[in-house]
């Protein structure tokens, strides 16, 4: 996710900036297909929940992987972060224009991503989006 | 809406907790709990199991804060809530719970069921396991 105007809670600002950067490392991974990247920000146990369904750390690379080279555009509305000691949980909203099959499919979803600092690293344990209402 | 009852056969992922045994069974049970206040429309009882910080993401893509999820709780329609399955992964401090659900109630007459995915964050703060997040998302095929 892009990330933009993000509010910070409990004037954590170091953790919430080093969060972000996360969040922005992730985004850049993605669309660049950059497996080896992701490696190092997916923990082993990532749980993720898109369309509905639960993946995996190996299920995301795996569909990562698989993603066709046609840019998609991922632009972030307001986010927040809270922190937790080691834990920091990021809500926000992306929007993402992706084509498939010629046919040009904007959409707009709420994401929500559970980050813990392992050893001086923030890694994505848990994350998913929900499409938002018309 | 976010929960799930304990029927839940769970299975350990990352490292365990060292300073909490139980991390697994006590959250699952409080997952139990979660599941009944809706049911029963008890906000009391869920209101001791989430963090005053705790935010949800729903199925709609709505944000709920704690006061928000209690007050929902209240006006809930679920009449049963069964969990397909849940799975806990520790992080230290931190434990991430997910799973299924289905739920079956009645809503301006009509009854319904839904099915749904969920990922739930806890943390262990001040000697307990609450709740600081909660994802849930309409179930795909």
């Amino acid at each position: 996710m892009l990330l933009s105007a993000p509010a910070q809670e409990g004037g954590k600002g170091g953790a919430t900036t080093a969060v972000l950067a996360r969040e922005q490392a992730w985004s850049d991974a993605e669309s660049r297909n950059d497996n080896r990247a992701l490696e190092r920000i997916f923990d082993d146990a990532l749980v993720y929940i898109e369309d509905g369904r639960l993946a995996t750390k190996g299920e995301c690379l795996s569909r990562v992987r698989r993603a066709d080279s046609h840019p998609r555009q991922i632009v972030a509305g307001a986010t927040t972060v809270r922190i937790f000691n080691s834990t920091a949980i990021v809500v926000g909203i992306y929007r993402e224009i992706s084509v498939k099959d010629g046919k040009v499919l904007p959409s707009q979803s709420r994401f929500i991503d559970t980050w813990v600092n392992k050893k001086g690293s923030w890694m994505l344990v848990a994350a998913g989006a929900s499409p938002l209402s018309k | 809406m976010i929960s799930l009852l304990a029927w839940a056969g769970t299975s350990a992922g990352y490292a365990q907790a060292g300073f909490d045994a139980d991390a697994e069974s006590k959250i699952v049970a409080m997952e139990h709990v979660w599941a009944q206040a809706y049911t029963i429309r008890d906000p009391k009882a869920l209101a001791s199991i989430l963090d005053d910080g705790f935010v949800c993401v729903t199925s709609e893509g709505k944000v709920l804060t704690k006061a928000e999820v209690l007050a929902d709780v209240k006006t809930s329609t679920a009449l049963q809530i069964l969990t397909e399955s849940m799975v806990v992964h520790l992080h230290g401090d931190t434990a991430i719970v997910s799973g299924n659900f289905r739920t079956k109630g009645v809503e301006r007459d009509k009854p319904y069921t839904r099915r749904e995915r969920f990922v739930d964050t806890w943390l262990y703060k001040n000697g307990q396991w609450v709740s600081i997040a909660s994802m849930v998302s309409f179930a795909g095929n």
